[in-house]
C-alpha cells in the first residue's frame, strides 16, 4: 500500500467532466478536440451517491464549459444537498446575474473564472472569441454582486507570464479572493501549440521565483500555484498534503461517460465509476500506483530536490514521453 | 464551553479503513497516540486527529455537552467516565482555541 492509500481511503477532489463541448475554442485547451458520449441526468446522480458512499468531499466541474450543459444546476443541487462541496470553473460567457443567482442558489461554493490576460485584446485572441475578457470580467462583477464566491484562474504562458501582476490587479478590482496561476499543460491544443504558447525551463523557473516572491509579499489575495516543479525552488516553503503531483493523490478525473482518469490532462483510463468498483480503482489500479511511486529517471537520478518534486508534472512528462516517471520538461535543473 | 459544535468551514472526513487498522493495531498494544484517523481541510491545509481525537471531534455536534462526549469515550474504552473527563475538556478546549470548535 502507497503512502497516498495508507493515509486517503479515497480522493478529496473530482474534477468532473460532464461534456467536452464548450462555445469556445481556446489555444491551449485539453479537451476541445475531445469527444465523449454523455450520461443521463439519472446516472449522474448515481455518480453523486457514489461519491458520497466514498466520502469524496469535493467536486469541481470543469469541461467543457459547465454552464451550457443542461444538467449542470440539477446535479449541483443535488450534489450539495448530498454533503458534496461544489465548485466550478467557467469562461464566464453565460454568467450574468441570473445564471450567477441560481449557481448560488443550488449551494455552489465557489466559481472560478478563467481571465488569460489583463488586456482585453490579449484574453480574446487566446480564447479565440471576441468580447470574452468583457464577458468573463462580468462574470466576476456578477459573482461579488450575489456573494458567491469567485476565484480566477490564469493558464500561464508566453501571453502572460510577464504581465502576471496586473493579472492579481485585475482579480483585485474584481473581488476576487484566490487567483490560480495554473502551469502551462501540453495537452490536446496545448501540445499542439505548445511551441508558440509554453515557457522555457529557464523562463518558468525565473517566472517562480518571481512569482513566489510576490506571493509572499502579498497579503489581500492569496496566490495559489499547481505545478509539482515549483518544489525544487527552496524559496517554496509551502507543506503540501502529497509530494509532487497531486493528481491520482489528492484528486481524480471524471470523463462525460464516467470514465476515471488521474486528472483531466492525462488520458489513461483507470476505470468506470458506475461499472467498476471505485475502491479497486483507488487502492489497486497499476497506473495510480505508478504515479504514486515515481521512480528517478534520467536527469532525475541523483537529483537532490526529487525527493519534494516527485519529477515534477506527471502529465506533462506522460504528454511528451509516454512515461510517468520521465522529468518533467519544465524542470529547469 | 459546554456543548460544542464542529466550525462548519472545516471539512472533515473518517479515513475508515486507517480507523480499522488503528484499532486492530490498539487490540495488540501498539502505540497508535501519533496516527491520524480523522482528517480535516481548513484553507487548503489538512490537519490530522489521532483516534482518540477523532472520536471526541466525531461527537461534537453541538448537542452532546462534555459530560456527554466523556460517556460516550468512556463507554468505548469500558473505563469510568472521570477517568476521560479531564482529557476530553483539555482536548476540546485546544480545538476550540484554534477556532476548530465553536460553541453552540
Amino acid at each position: 500500500m502507497s503512502e497516498v492509500t495508507e493515509m486517503f481511503s479515497a480522493p478529496l477532489t473530482f474534477n468532473w467532466t460532464l461534456s467536452y463541448r464548450c462555445n469556445f475554442t481556446c489555444d491551449h485547451c485539453y479537451s476541445r478536440d475531445e469527444e465523449c458520449p454523455e450520461l443521463i441526468t439519472d446516472d449522474l446522480k448515481r455518480i453523486v451517491d457514489i461519491l458520497v458512499e466514498q466520502q469524496v468531499p469535493f467536486i469541481n466541474f470543469g469541461g467543457g464549459e459547465p454552464l451550457i450543459c443542461k444538467d449542470l444546476y440539477e446535479i449541483a443541487e443535488y450534489a450539495s444537498k448530498s454533503g458534496l462541496n461544489v465548485s466550478m470553473n467557467s469562461n464566464g460567457w453565460l454568467l450574468d446575474e441570473a445564471a450567477a443567482q441560481r449557481l448560488k442558489d443550488v449551494g455552489f461554493k465557489s466559481v472560478g473564472i478563467s481571465i488569460d490576460s489583463f488586456e482585453p485584446s490579449l484574453h480574446d485572441g487566446f480564447r479565440n472569441m471576441p468580447g470574452s475578457f468583457e464577458r468573463a470580467v462580468h462574470g466576476l462583477d456578477a459573482l461579488h454582486k450575489v456573494g458567491l464566491k469567485s476565484t480566477m484562474s490564469s493558464v500561464i504562458s508566453r501571453i502572460n507570464y510577464q504581465a502576471f501582476r496586473e493579472l492579481l490587479d485585475l482579480a483585485r478590482d474584481h473581488g476576487v479572493g484566490q487567483v490560480y496561476l495554473h502551469n502551462f499543460k501540453c495537452s490536446g491544443r496545448g501540445f499542439k501549440n505548445r511551441e508558440d504558447l509554453d515557457l522555457t525551463p529557464e523562463e518558468w523557473q525565473a517566472f517562480y521565483l518571481e512569482a513566489l516572491a510576490v506571493k509572499h509579499q502579498t497579503k489581500d489575495l492569496k496566490i495559489s500555484f499547481d505545478d509539482p516543479v515549483i518544489a525544487s525552488l527552496p524559496e517554496y516553503q509551502e507543506k503540501t498534503m502529497v509530494k509532487g503531483s497531486s493528481c491520482g493523490k489528492l484528486s481524480l478525473h471524471l470523463q462525460p461517460n464516467g470514465d476515471i482518469t488521474p486528472c483531466g490532462f492525462i488520458p489513461v483510463v483507470v476505470g468506470n465509476i458506475l461499472n467498476d468498483d471505485f475502491e479497486s480503482i483507488w487502492f489497486d489500479s497499476p497506473v495510480l500506483k505508478a504515479m504514486r511511486s515515481k521512480e528517478a529517471t534520467g536527469k532525475c537520478s541523483g537529483c537532490a530536490a526529487f525527493d519534494d518534486c516527485q519529477g515534477g508534472c506527471t502529465a506533462r512528462a506522460f504528454a511528451t514521453t509516454g512515461d510517468f516517471n520521465q522529468p518533467d520538461p519544465h524542470c529547469w535543473k | 464551553m459546554n456543548k460544542p459544535l464542529r466550525n462548519p468551514e472545516i471539512v472533515w472526513r473518517v479515513e475508515k479503513r486507517r480507523q480499522a487498522e488503528v484499532l486492530k493495531a490498539l487490540e495488540t498494544g501498539e502505540d497508535v497516540a501519533d496516527t491520524g484517523t480523522v482528517i480535516l481541510l481548513l484553507s487548503g491545509m489538512m490537519h490530522q486527529l489521532n483516534l482518540i481525537g477523532g472520536m471526541i471531534w466525531e461527537q461534537c455536534d453541538g448537542q452532546k455537552t462534555l459530560a456527554d462526549i466523556a460517556g460516550e469515550l468512556a463507554k468505548e474504552f469500558s473505563v469510568e467516565q472521570a477517568e476521560v473527563e479531564s482529557d476530553v475538556a483539555e482536548f476540546v478546549a485546544d480545538l476550540a482555541e484554534r477556532g476548530w470548535l465553536i460553541n453552540e
